[in-house]
């Protein structure tokens, strides 16, 4: 069970720490090499990968010429990334202290650089996405430790967070950032986001029916 | 994050989540039906106030989204500010008829994003109700558009 746990736990880590990234900053040429040359992470991104556009041209000019543009269309020019302004009726961003995700990850100890992550508030859906990535991590670190009980705990925090907060607001702004995007990569990030953190609620949710148990949901897989 | 004090943060953020949930009114005491809406002085003001918020209606009406509803009946805004585009479409309206046209076009919006939620609920059961609860809102809020075309225009 430890073997499948760690690898689903890694895969959990690494798409989560990838549409974060994505969705916090601008692509850079690292990160463009890295999609692009790990077929893995290229099978994510279908349209992107047989996008015209990417053939004969440099990384860096498909950066400046197409996907900071998109980048700042989808994030700061016409689309508003944040929860608060998909939660309240008077349609504002809570960009101070009393963002309730603020507050939540105060209690955390997540510090968010707001300067450093070029973002307004701390609802930001790349914040929110990096949440969930240290979240898994905490929860990697513990079932490597042979701490199931605490993993099952993290996990819980980490359902109650998809559910009050993540899934309550994101999937209406990136069906929007899907069908609005310019370019194959942002449309396939989207999506892969989307698709992604339903998913992982269907496994935090049967995690859930079994109490945060893993050995009570490896049981129940098995026996099926 | 330290896990010995894993329990102690379990109990805050659980009291986290009831204020956030009591702030932010995504209980069932607080779901917006239609009956409730407070009466405005005008069909722009009352568009804005309870169609376009998206914790009201569902729906995320977004500046390409308003761009491209204003083109289906034949009209072109530049991009703009979202709401000064909203204020811009509403007063394109000059008869009866506009604003029946406005309304289908919000309402043929509005299906559109709800057959994707229904989608989504389908094919992942677990966020069906969060989903659901978006549809419920796009539902109230298209019987909405015809109160304020009776309100407003009749």
């Amino acid at each position: 069970m430890q073997d499948n746990l760690l690898t689903e736990q890694s895969a959990r880590i690494n798409i989560y720490a990838l549409i974060s990234r994505i969705m916090m900053n601008e692509v850079d040429e690292k990160l463009l090499e890295l999609i692009i040359n790990d077929e893995n992470i290229l099978s994510f991104f279908p349209e992107f990968f047989k996008w015209d556009k990417r053939q004969g041209m440099s990384n860096k000019d498909l950066i400046e010429q197409y996907l900071n543009v998109d980048f700042t269309n989808l994030f700061l020019l016409h689309m508003i990334p944040y929860e608060s302004f998909y939660r309240r009726e008077d349609q504002q961003m809570e960009t101070g202290g009393d963002n309730p995700v603020q507050t939540l990850y105060n209690s955390f100890d997540f510090r968010v650089e707001l300067d450093e992550a070029r973002v307004m508030a701390a609802d930001h859906i790349g914040v929110e996405l990096e949440f969930m990535y240290k979240l898994c991590e905490s929860e990697s670190k513990a079932l490597v430790d042979g701490e199931y009980k605490i993993a099952g705990e993290i996990a819980e925090i980490e359902y109650n967070f998809l559910k009050n907060h993540i899934l309550e607001w994101a999937p209406i702004f990136l069906l929007n950032m899907k069908s609005e995007a310019g370019t194959a990569l942002y449309h396939d990030a989207a999506d892969l986001a989307l698709e992604f953190i339903l998913s992982d609620f269907e496994y935090l949710s049967q995690l859930k029916e079994n109490s945060f148990s893993y050995e009570k949901l490896g049981r129940k897989n098995n026996g099926h | 994050m330290d896990i010995k004090d894993l329990n102690e943060l379990r109990g805050e953020f659980e009291e986290l989540q009831k204020r956030s949930m009591e702030s932010a009114c995504v209980d069932d005491s607080c779901r917006i039906e239609e009956e409730n809406r407070e009466d405005y002085p005008d069909y722009i003001i009352a568009m804005y106030k309870e169609v376009m918020p998206p914790v009201k209606s569902g729906i995320y009406f977004s500046r390409w989204d308003l761009k491209a509803m204003a083109a289906e009946i034949g009209e072109s805004f530049s991009l703009d500010v979202r709401e000064r585009m909203f204020k811009n479409f509403m007063q394109w309206v000059a008869s009866p008829d506009d604003m029946t046209l406005v309304i289908n076009e919000f309402k043929k919006h509005i299906d559109m994003k709800c057959n994707l939620y229904r989608d989504y609920a389908y094919r992942y059961p677990s966020s069906k109700s969060i989903f659901d609860d978006k549809i419920k809102k796009a539902d109230a809020t298209k019987r909405y558009l015809d109160k304020v075309y009776v309100e407003f225009f009749t």
